[in-house]
Parts: structure tokens; sequence; C-alpha cells
């Protein structure tokens, strides 16, 4: 028999006086359902590079952000970190800043934030992106940079960065920045270092319509099944186009985009013939899921029909992508 | 109508307030509304007691395997572990089960489902406790599941009880019956899970005489009492459960393999036990909605009336039987719907698979037939060239009808005039008739919806269902109303479970006693049993048994005071705490007439009999039906296969209204879990293993989702052996809602939408 209970009765609530008076009165450690050993050490820096200096001095120490990703693990137990480091107060990542033609967006910005007008006016499709990313409590929490750092195949934004051809502004020990690539960070050519944090996100600012479309199951918010970015370039006269969701990371169809590039009246109005848009769908469709290889006796193998949907659905959006951009 | 009488009432209500709802056909609101609203109402998840343990129960990884051994040592070595239990440590019956016990409380040689509980740990931290279930070894021989219902009559028994739950073949008229048109299908509907809102969770006390406590939200808690208490080696009377607020039941709420565990782990560690269960733990453990393969062939003449209809009904019941031969009873009986159909051949067959297990949500059986003889009945609309309102329209029941079991028809079955009010409803806008600010596209508010592309179509849906246990359950209530000092005070172990019990308690006792406070007393097992809080039950069983004691308290009132004025009690009337007689000589109050005297009495109420289905699918199983009718409004992308539900007009038969604003709720809830049935519930097993047990992979339908619900109409047709004459409202509209809006798919589509939930690759036009 356990000595601890010989009160029986129970109450309805669990009060804050209740825990009180048991954590102190016996000197035993409150008990809880939600980790309580993250609480141990978490650092709450008001500049990156104290951020960054916290992470150096504490190697194990994860960074946190928005925790729309990285909390429901802890709170499921599947992630145990040793120490947090909460990156909520660096206001310096939390604006944007113009600097000759692109935008810094800092990574801490939030996806309610990136949903706003102003900022829609700057970088359409990643306002977008931003409004389609699920419901309006995780967008208020969600960041930029953990979009990018959890880098989970249906985050909304990474074809808009992948399209845009963004880079990532990383800071390091010693107020050390480099810069690289987002599509090198996204697909592991180049990784994140010891202490290194994703600092701002530089964009290009195009002026020329910009598109985001989403496939999902419900009308509701949901993860996408496939997503679409399509950014006009009129300077370099370029279509960019980056398919997510359906890959690890998003998919780039270059020939797609020269292709189509090629065919738009760039002086007069961009416009384009109907029959190129659809050719275009079923050509970026055809590059992100290509038909399989026949087999070795020759006989032409048939994709499931769940990836024949899901080709006709990219075809679908990225057609409908192109036509808004240029109408 | 009724919405501009009341705008027209708008301006008197102002200056005269209304008094408050009182009585019958009221809105009187839920008594514990607020507190839920504002998150202060317990749960079973709230609940504390001084020095609690945390349970954690170790689920099976695989769906078929063999255990060859479970080693505990590591688990039982960990520091702040008090007690690791397995199959070894159940002290009574080492099995149970709803309807057949055969479903051990622990796995001990063979596991049959990816999820099935094999031991549980009690420790002094949650993490603890979870950490010492993973640290428990089983050795698995891994085995081939069997995962296909159809391969389960063939495979290797799962079970020592055979392969085979239940087989109706149900035989009506004549077999050799052709009709001119004949229409066929196949049809598979997915697996629901119910998905209650809050997850499992219970706290465990153990008592000085040796028995325990169970604080749970159990929606049925006299069975799960006697189960435990077998389990256990107890006798009843020491194990007793009481009903915490219920977070969410739209099925069987607690999967009693996670009540097992906790209270055996407070027997075995003598402190009290809390178990909260995760999503996952929720998601593997509590019984689904039956997966079904449906085949059918109906036959009709050249003017389009039903001749003959046959069918194959194959259910998946998972590892365990639970209640999967109701379900199998229900399927069976109402394969045509309510239609009349002379001649009618169904086998039905209930077997065992390796997959996860099904049970009772509500409208089981009578939801999966719905979608497809509705969509049989638009196939043969289309062969005959007819409307499909129109098809069913000829074919509808009516009072006196006889149903394939034999059954006949007696309660009302307004179904013509459902359809007819649903027809006869104004279709909404076109998206081209409002503003392109309000359009909501298929694809949502920010998706890729493209009005080029998007086509409209209107279904219907007609549903029924049995309300109260059918083949011969004996349904029985129980219930008490006290009365003193002018308070009236209700015990009924009747669980309120959302469904409104309560409130309609406090109703009854309202109109029938004139006293308007009324408090309805928590449940618990001490009290007499009232039966599952599903199939309508406690409106009509426990509203009956409240209402007769409410009764006999008015007689024990009022029969001092009738025979000094020498007249009968009938001639006084109670209003507003006041009892005045016919005549107006007398007039005194409720408090007066009382007298300082405390008022007791108790009452059953029982429906009348029914009786088991015979050898050929023929008896008179049910004790009441009730009707609806869904006509469904989507938009689908033809190229993306998205569908969006614009509107859902309902029109049901409801018996009477009590509560207008809860039956509406009570609609409503009904419909939306029929939306998620018809568009994105599904909880995907492939070999057997669940996955994505949680929010983001099983998709409920968001506030976004849900269409404009319209009732249109609520038919007031008393069902004269009910109490009040009310039907049951909450499961019949989960039976149409996804028949209806497949139905509309079709109609937009063209595609033969004969799966539900509707995959996108269902509904998109290829060469539109």
């Amino acid at each position: 028999m356990c000595q601890s209970c010989h009160v029986r009765t129970v109450s309805t609530y669990r009060t804050a006086a209740q825990v009180d008076q048991r954590g102190s009165g016996k000197g035993q450690p409150v008990l809880t359902t939600h980790a309580p050993q993250a609480g141990q050490g978490v650092t709450l820096p008001t500049t990156l590079d104290e951020a960054v200096a916290a992470l150096t001095a504490m190697p194990a120490a994860v960074p946190v952000a928005g925790g729309t990703d990285f909390m429901t693990a802890v709170n499921s137990g599947q992630l145990r970190p040793a120490a947090l480091v909460g990156l909520g107060r660096i206001s310096e990542i939390r604006g944007w800043q113009y600097q000759d033609g692109h935008a810094l967006l800092g990574a801490g910005l939030t996806h309610a934030r990136m949903g706003r007008p102003d900022f829609a006016a700057l970088i359409p499709a990643l306002a977008a992106a931003a409004r389609a990313a699920g419901p309006p409590h995780i967008r208020n929490a969600g960041t930029l940079g953990g979009n990018i750092a959890s880098a989970a195949p249906t985050g909304d934004a990474l074809p808009v960065l992948a399209a845009l051809e963004a880079t990532l502004i990383i800071a390091g020990p010693g107020g050390a920045r480099r810069e690289i690539p987002v599509s090198h960070l996204l697909a592991g050519v180049e990784m994140l270092r010891a202490g290194e944090l994703i600092g701002y996100v530089r964009v290009p600012l195009l002026h020329a319509p910009q598109v985001f479309l989403k496939a999902t199951g419900r009308t509701g918010p949901g993860r996408a099944v496939a997503s679409v970015a399509l950014v006009l370039d009129p300077a370099r006269r370029q279509v960019r186009c980056a398919v997510g969701a359906i890959a690890p990371m998003p998919l780039r169809p270059l020939d797609a985009e020269h292709w189509v590039a090629q065919l738009i009246d760039w002086d007069k109005g961009r416009v384009i013939v109907p029959e190129a848009v659809n050719a275009f769908g079923e050509y970026v469709a055809a590059a992100c899921i290509p038909d399989p290889a026949p087999a070795e006796d020759g006989t032409v193998q048939q994709l499931p029909p769940a990836v024949l949907h899901l080709r006709r659905t990219v075809a679908a959006l990225a057609r409908r992508a192109l036509g808004r951009a240029l109408s | 109508m009724s919405n501009e009488a009341a705008t027209a009432a708008a301006p008197e209500t102002a200056a005269a307030p209304e008094p408050p709802p009182h009585g019958l056909g009221s809105s009187l609101p839920a008594a514990d509304a607020r507190a839920k609203t504002e998150g202060t109402f317990p749960y079973a998840a709230d609940l504390w007691a001084e020095g609690l343990l945390w349970a954690a129960v170790l689920r099976s990884p695989h769906p078929y395997a063999r255990i060859l051994s479970i080693d505990t040592s590591h688990a039982r070595e960990m520091p702040g572990v008090r007690a690791v239990i397995t199959h070894e440590d159940v002290p009574g019956r080492p099995v149970y089960g709803r309807g057949k016990a055969d479903r051990p409380v622990f796995a001990s040689e063979v596991v049959r489902y990816h999820g099935e509980p094999i031991a549980a740990v009690a420790a002094d931290h949650p993490d603890t406790a979870r950490m010492a279930a993973a640290a428990i070894v089983v050795e698995y021989e891994v085995l081939e599941p069997v995962t296909d219902p159809e391969k389960a009559f063939e495979a290797e028994p799962l079970h020592p009880d055979g392969n085979l739950i239940r087989h109706i073949p149900l035989r009506h008229g004549d077999p050799e019956a052709v009709g001119e048109v004949i229409a066929e299908g196949l049809y598979r509907i997915g697996r629901q899970d119910p998905a209650p809102i809050g997850a499992e969770a219970g706290l465990a006390v153990p008592r000085p005489d040796g028995g325990v406590e169970l604080y749970v939200g159990s929606t049925d808690p006299h069975t799960d009492r006697d189960t435990l208490a077998a389990c256990y080696g107890l006798e009843p009377e020491r194990v007793k459960i009481v009903v915490t607020g219920v977070p969410g039941a739209t099925a069987d709420r607690e999967d009693q393999g996670f009540q097992l565990p906790l209270g055996l782990l407070a027997l075995r560690t003598g402190c009290p036990v809390k178990l909260a269960a995760t999503r996952e733990e929720s998601f593997l453990g509590h019984a689904h909605r039956h997966p079904t393969l449906l085949r059918y062939r109906h036959h009709a003449d050249a003017e389009g009336r039903l001749v003959k209809v046959e069918a194959q009904i194959l259910l998946d019941a998972g590892a365990y039987a639970d209640t999967s031969s109701d379900a199998l009873a229900a399927a069976v009986a109402f394969a045509c719907g309510p239609y009349v159909v002379p001649n009618a051949f169904i086998e039905g067959w209930a077997v065992r698979t390796n997959n996860p297990p099904s049970g009772h949500v509500r409208g089981e059986g009578a939801m999966q037939v719905c979608a497809a003889y509705e969509a049989q009945m638009d196939k043969l609309a289309k062969k005959l060239g007819l409307d499909p309102a129109e098809l069913r329209m000829r074919n509808v029941m009516a009072t006196g009808d006889v149903l394939p079991t034999g059954q006949t028809v007696t309660c009302p079955a307004p179904v013509a005039e459902l359809l007819q009010a649903v027809r006869e409803h104004p279709l909404p806008p076109l998206p081209k008739d409002i503003p392109q600010e309000e359009w909501l596209l298929p694809g949502g508010p920010e998706g890729a919806g493209e009005p080029g592309a998007v086509r409209r179509g209107v279904g219907y849906g007609l549903g029924m269902v049995h309300m109260l246990g059918a083949e011969g359950a004996d349904e029985v209530s129980t219930a008490t109303v006290r009365v003193q000092n002018g308070v009236a005070t209700v015990l009924c172990a009747a669980v309120e479970t959302g469904q409104g019990f309560s409130t309609l308690a406090r109703q009854i006792v309202q109109e029938t006693l004139g006293i308007e406070e009324v408090h309805v007393a928590p449940v618990d097992t001490d009290q007499p049993p009232a039966g599952a809080g599903c199939r309508g039950r406690h409106t009509w069983v426990s509203g009956g048994a409240v209402e007769r004691a409410a009764k006999m308290v008015r007689t024990q009132l009022l029969q001092p005071l009738a025979h000094k004025f020498g007249m009968s009690t009938e001639l006084l009337q109670i209003t507003n705490g006041k009892i005045t007689s016919y005549d107006g000589v007398l007039s005194t109050t409720v408090t007066e007439a009382m007298d300082g005297k405390e008022l007791w009495a108790t009452a059953q109420c029982r429906p009348h009999p029914t009786e088991p289905l015979d050898e050929a699918g023929q008896g008179d199983a049910f004790v009441g039906l009730a009707f609806c009718a869904i006509r469904a409004v989507v938009d689908v992308d033809i190229e993306m296969g998205t569908v969006r539900v614009v509107e859902l007009a309902v029109a049901q038969d409801v018996g009477r209204v009590l509560n207008p604003a809860q039956l509406a709720a009570r609609i409503e809830a009904g419909v939306t879990q029929g939306v998620g049935i018809a568009l994105t519930e599904n909880l995907r097993t492939p070999r057997g293993l669940v996955r994505h047990p949680d929010l983001t992979g099983y998709a409920l339908p968001t506030a976004l989702d849900v269409p404009d619900i319209q009732i249109v109409k609520l038919v007031e047709e008393r069902d004269v052996v009910a109490p009040f004459g009310a039907k049951a409202v909450s499961a019949v509209p989960v039976v149409a809602t996804p028949a209806a809006i497949a139905s509309a798919v079709r109609a937009a589509t063209g595609r033969p939408v004969n799966r539900l939930p509707i995959r996108p690759q269902a509904a998109v036009v290829t060469n539109p």
C-alpha cells in the first residue's frame, strides 16, 4: 500500500494552490503531463548575435521560434531538448527591410504578418502561401524561418522561395554572416553548422504578378497535396515555377519554364496563346511526375491511379497559376 | 416563415421581456453550457487525487503476431515504476466484449490488431510510465495479417471463435421476380473514426473494501461496471463507476480496454491511478465505423417502381465481435431504405480481420447501406430517364408498409412529406449571381478553385434508422424525482453525452410539476441502470421514466388537496409554483402544499419487446424508426476533383419537438459528421497498420467544410408508443448526409461515385 493516498477525495480540479502545496510541502517535483525538463534551460536573447552566442555556449540547445512543429514533438514525448533558445524576442528578425532591389525578410516574420496586404503588395506569392498555411492560431505563431528550418515537404512557403530563388543569410558565431541559396539548404547541399541560425531571407522584388496555388484535401485549412508557386521576372524575361509537397523538396521544372518564357510576348502586355498555357501545365506535371521507365522487356508501365491524379492536379495548378499570372 | 414572424414580433418582445424558457417545447439552455464554453467544466482529464500514479499502456505494433515472450523485468526495475501488469495479472475473467466476450483484457498469445493492449504500467510520472511501457520487451513472431474482409472467409481462423461473426441471409418475397430495368453496383465505405474531441481519460481510486471506483467519461456505466467486475473477479457492488463530463460521444465513448488496466493498476498499487490517452492511443484503441463492401442489384418496372432488391453486404468487424452483430442487423434490415420493396434478398456477413476494431458509431449499418441504395436509385433514375427525386417519390414508404424483415411500419413514416419538403426548398444562388468577394469555391478561400472548372450538382438522400436496441434487447431505465423546498432533483443513470438528456429531464419535470428549479444529479453505478447513451435511448426510455416519476410526485402532492376539495387531481394545475383549480376556487403555492415534506417517486420505463431476426432475417426487431430526407447542393472542381458542399437542406421526422434549439444543434452535428464521412474522414490502414493517427492526417470537417445547413421541415407526427411522441434525432442525419452528397457529386460530374469518402480522382471529369 502506498502511504501517500490517505485522502481519497477526488477534487474536480487541480488548482494552482493544490499543486503548489504538493510541490513545496513535500519537496517533490510538481507532476505535469507536459515536459517540465524543457523549462530548465530557456534562454531568451534579444539580438541575433546573442542567440548565436547562446547556441554556441550550449550546443545541445534547440532554437525555437513559433514552435508549431517543435512543441508538438516535445509534448508528445518524442523530443526531449536539453535546453531551448527562444527566438521570439529578437525584434530585428521580425520585420523586413529593403536592400538594392531585394527585400530582406526577417526569419521571425510570422505567417499572419506575411499574409497582410502591405506584405502582399511586395511579394504576393509569399503572402498567398502564408495565408494558406494553416488555421489562424498556427499562422500567428509559425514563422518563415521555422518553415525553412523544419523543411517539411508540405511547407507552404518553400515552393515560393524556390521560385523566387531566395537566398538565406545565415548568422554564425562571432557576428559572421554567410549567404546560401534556399535550394541548397533544402536539398542538403549545404547545411547549417553548429551555432548557426537563419537570420534573414533575401528575396528579389520583381514588381510583376506572382501566384501561389495549393490543392488540399478539404475546404478548411489542410496540408498541401500539391502546390505550385509561379513568378514572372519581366526584367530577365523569365517565368519561374516551383512545385511543392509532391517531393521532399520543391521541384523546379526548368525546361518548362524556359519553353514558356519564349512564348510570352513580354513587350505587348505579356500575352500568350491559351494552348501554350495548357501545354505548360502538362509539361510541368510530366517533368515533376515522369512516366515510369519502360520495363526490361519494353512494355510501357502505367502510373498508379492515385499518382496519375496527382499529376493531373499539378497540371491544373500550373496551368491556372500561369493563366492568373498573365491575366 | 418563422423567421419573418420572429422579426415582426421583435419590437414587442423588446418592450416586455420574455419569460424564461420553461417546460417541453422551449429552448431551455443546458445547465452546464456556460462552464463548458468557458472551459471550467471538469472532464475526466482534469481529475486529480492525492498521491496519484500515472498509467501507460503498451500496445501492439503489429496487426497480427504471435507473442513468444513478454519480459517486464526492465520496466519493473525502473525507478518510479510501481506496477507492471500483463495477462497473468487479470484476477477474473480474462476476456470481455459487448456482444460476445471474445476480446482479451491483455493479449497473451496472439495480438490481432495494431494497438491491442499487451501490458500496462503505473508510475509516479506520466513520462516514467510511458518509458517503462516502452521498456517492456515483447518477442513477436509476425504473422501475415488478414486485412481484406473478402479473404476472411477462407483465411485461417484469427480467433478460436472463427472468422464469421454473423451471417444473415434475409429472404423476403418471390426470388423469381424480375424487373424491366436492372441496376447493379459495387460500393465501398471507408473507416470513420468517432474522433471524440476529448481523448479518453480517467482516474481509478481504490476503495477500503478492496473494491475500486473509476471516474471516467463512460456512456454506459452499468455495462462497463459489470465488465470490469467480472474481469477483476469482484462482485459488481465493489466496482463503482462515477461518470464525469463526457467530452464528445458519437460512438461508444469509452473503450473498455482502457478502463480495465486503469482499475486493475489501482487495485494492484492501492493508489489512485490516472490514465490520459494521447490522440494516437485514442485512434488505435476505440471502435470505428465498420468499413463495408456492398454489392447491389435493383429491379424496377418501366414506371420506376421497385420490384426486387438483391444485395450482399460485408462488414469488416476488425479483430473482435463488439457490436458488429447489431450493425449487421441494421444494415440488412435497412438495405432497401425507406422504399417499398416487395421482394428482397439480402445476404449480410460480419467478418473478423486484423484491421482496427469496429463497433458502435451512430447510424452504424444504416449509414453504409444508405450510401449504396441511394446510389442505386440514382442509377435507376438515369436508366429510366427520370428525375432522381421523382423516382424516389414513386417508391417511398409510408405507415403500414412492410420492411424486408417482415415487420410492419406502425410508427409515423412521413417519407413522402420529407422528400417533398427538401425538393421544394429554393436552390441556393449560383456563384455567378452573388458578388465575387463572397465566392467560396472548392479548394477553400486560399485554394486553387477556378470558376470555369466548377460544376454544380444537386442530389438526394433518404435515410432511416431504428431507435433503441433491436432484436429483443431489454430496454429499461429507472428514474427518481425528489422534491423538497420547491426544488426538484432528478436521479437517473442516463449519461449526458451532449445529446441533451439533462436539459430534457429538467424540462420534463418543469412541465409536469410546474417547478422552475430542477437539478439533475451526477451519474454513478449506485443508481439503477438506464442503458447506454445511444440510439435515442435516453429521450425515449429515460425521458419516459422521468416523466412517470414526476407524475407520481405530482399525484402525491395534489392528492391531499384534491381530496380536501372533493375534486380529482386532474382538475388542479401547477404553474409558476402555484397550484390552482380549474374553477379558481383553490389557489395555493407548491411550497405551502408541500408543508415541509419531502416527496420522492421512482419509476421505470420499458418499451414494448422486440424479437430477434430469424434464420431468414424475418422478425419484428425494432421498437421504432426515424426518417430523414436531405438535399445536397455541391460545387465540384472537375479538373482537380475537389468538392465543396454548398448547402444541405434537411427535412426530418422528429415526432415532437421538445427543445427546438437543442434539436437544431443535434441535426447540425449529425449532418457535419455525415459531411466528414462523405468527403474526408477515412482512417487509412495499409496492411492493417493505422497510418496518421492524428488530427492532421485524419481530416475532420472544419467550419469551412460544413455548408449552410437549412432545416426546412420538422415533421411532428407523434409516435404514439414513444413518451411525448418524440423520436431520436441525432443518428438519422448522419445516415442520409453522405448519400446525398455522393448523389450530388454524381449529378455534377456524371461519374459513378461508388466509394466513400469521395476521393478527388472519383470526382474528376477527364473529357468534359
